[in-house]
């Protein structure tokens, strides 16, 4: 199962395993990880789930998933990087086993 | 006055496994306004029963911004209450669940010897995630994409059987049965309770008489308590049996949050879905030339969905306030009610320009539709599936269609926002 590492604003880091075909926000609501409220479920509607791609992952993840998802990232409370992604969009396969992301320090 | 009666809101510690009444404090009428709330602020919202708000509710709530300042204190026999019209201001609100607690909900008789939760709603933080994550992964949008065949077949089923009549009263031919149906296949119910469902359903909205309201409730309740041992005893896939044997920190749920959590799926997911589509109807029943468009672009359903969500929102969010807390310049003290009016938030023109406006290709911004924070509506992605699949279903057989003509679109006062009856002609 592909493990993804979400490192927290303050630097702490959670390692946990995210079945294929979920996604990163999901893996982190389901696992008890603080820093994504996903309050939406993934709709997606709420941009409560923005997350950083780790540099050594932005190529292989990419960007937005389409239109709406770009729309809505502007809507994040913290600054929008070009690695900025909303997390419930970002769906897990075994090349993303080992992605890290980064968590801003707030999501409202 | 009255303030001494006030309990503690933020000091009621809450166990979801011993439910116990918070007996939050009451303030009910213009004779019973709290001290702090300032004069001129006091208004009367209009909202739900005044004729005014009866004769078109979503013109009503969009104009508020031109009428109403922001926040506004609003007296009532149900209870008074802050009432928040600006997005932002929402948004602030609703996803600060310390200060602005879901408790109480719903003016229904729970004795305190024999007390409840409705679940997930009046469940706070850090408890309220365990619970959304028993029936989450049937409720995410993966989940709801495995029911999307059925759901749709129960949708083409329901059109066949009056497409030829050329006329039908719509809130009673698809708009009451298409989410009972779906709700029933859900839930693990089986489809012959449609009859009653509806039944119970029907007398809950449409009658003005409390008793009998409360014995449709109470019938709907000891079925569900049935259903629920049942599904402990022959544990199936669907949603009663998922909750009737879950567990939580290491152990089973009580009977009473079986029953809460079941309880409220059946208030939750039926009336909004029922309102939302015929909300809907009568719109495009009116637009021939939008119905069109929706034909023309298949392709971008989602947008379309997620725009007429934002412009017939239904329902509202109510919260208490737990701590004193100051919101735009305006003083709340710990024991007030505040309502969200999201439709109102749906219609702010600084979100959404020119907000009565259906225009399919407004940015995607957050709609309150679905209400934001912890307590986001969990049948969301089911709501917006069954809204989908009943636009390219009905469309694809009755493109062309209108209100019969002469009758007069009337909407009930009521909780949920929509009107009476939708007789179509095609
Ligand atoms: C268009 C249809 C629907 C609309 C407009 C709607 C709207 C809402 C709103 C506004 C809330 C928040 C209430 C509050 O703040 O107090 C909510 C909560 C909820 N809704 Fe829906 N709803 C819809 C359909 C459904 C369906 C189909 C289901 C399930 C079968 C459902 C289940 C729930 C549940 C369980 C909650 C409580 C969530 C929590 O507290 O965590 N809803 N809904
Ligand atoms: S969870 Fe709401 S946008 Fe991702």
């Amino acid at each position: 199962m592909p493990k993804v590492t979400y490192i927290a604003h303050d630097g702490a880091r959670s390692t946990v395993d995210v079945p294929v075909g979920e996604n990163v926000m999901r893996g982190a609501l389901y696992n008890g990880v603080d820093g994504i409220a996903g309050e939406c479920g993934g709709a997606p509607s709420c941009a409560t789930c923005h997350v950083y791609v780790d540099d050594a992952w932005t190529d292989r993840v990419g960007g937005p998933a389409g239109a709406a998802e770009a729309e809505l990232l502007e809507a994040a409370a913290c600054e929008v990087k070009p690695s900025s992604r909303l997390s419930c969009q970002i769906v897990l396969s075994d090349a993303l086993d080992g992605l890290i992301v980064h968590l801003p320090e707030s999501q409202y | 006055m009255n303030d001494m009666t006030t309990t503690a809101v933020a000091d009621f510690v809450q166990d979801p496994a011993n439910p116990r009444n918070p007996h939050l404090p009451r303030f009910c009428g213009r004779g019973n306004i709290r001290a702090h709330v300032p004069a001129d602020l006091v208004r009367d919202s209009g909202l739900i029963t005044s004729p005014e708000f009866l004769v078109e509710p979503h013109d009503y709530m969009a104009a508020m911004h031109t009428k109403l300042p922001p926040i506004f204190y609003s007296p009532s026999d149900y209870g008074n209450s802050w009432t928040l019209i600006k997005h932002e201001d929402c948004l602030k609100v609703l996803r600060n669940a310390n200060d602005f607690r879901n408790l109480d909900i719903a003016p229904f008789p729970r004795p305190d010897d024999d007390y409840f939760f409705f679940i997930p709603p009046e469940i706070d933080p850090p408890h309220h995630r365990k619970y959304r994550n028993i029936v989450d992964p049937l409720f995410c949008p993966a989940g709801i994409k495995t029911l999307e065949g059925k759901i749709r077949q129960r949708a083409i089923d329901l059109i066949e059987g009056f497409v030829a009549d050329g006329a039908c009263e719509f809130t009673t031919a698809f708009g009451r049965p298409l989410p009972v149906a779906v709700f029933l296949d859900i839930m693990g119910l089986p489809q012959d309770m449609m009859g009653t469902f509806v039944g119970w359903c029907d007398t809950m909205i449409h009658s003005s008489d409390p008793a009998e309201v409360g014995k449709a409730f109470g019938s709907a309740i000891a079925y569900l308590k049935v259903a629920i041992a049942e599904k402990q005893a022959n544990p199936d896939g669907g949603v009663v049996s998922l909750i009737a044997n879950a567990e939580i920190d290491g152990r089973k749920l009580s009977e009473k949050e079986v029953f809460g959590f079941v309880c409220f799926l059946w208030i939750g997911g039926l009336d909004t879905v029922y309102a939302t589509l015929n909300n809907i109807w009568v719109w495009l029943a009116r637009h021939p030339e939008r119905v069109q468009e929706i034909i023309d672009r298949p392709d971008d359903i989602d947008d379309i969905v997620e725009e007429l969500l934002r412009r017939y929102s239904v329902t509202f969010s109510g919260r208490v306030v737990a701590r004193d807390i100051e919101l735009r310049g305006v003083q709340m003290k710990q024991g007030d009610r505040v309502l969200c009016c999201l439709p109102a938030a749906n219609f702010d023109p600084e979100v959404f320009p020119n907000p009565l406006e259906v225009d399919f290709d407004r940015p995607r911004k957050t709609i309150l539709a679905f209400t934001v924070g912890v307590h986001s509506c969990m049948g969301g992605h089911l709501a917006r599936m069954e809204l989908k699949i009943a636009l390219q279903e009905w469309l694809k057989r009755i493109p062309r269609f209108s209100i019969k003509p002469g009758h007069e679109i009337k909407y009930k006062p009521g909780g949920v926002v929509g009107p009476a009856a939708v007789p179509l002609v095609w």
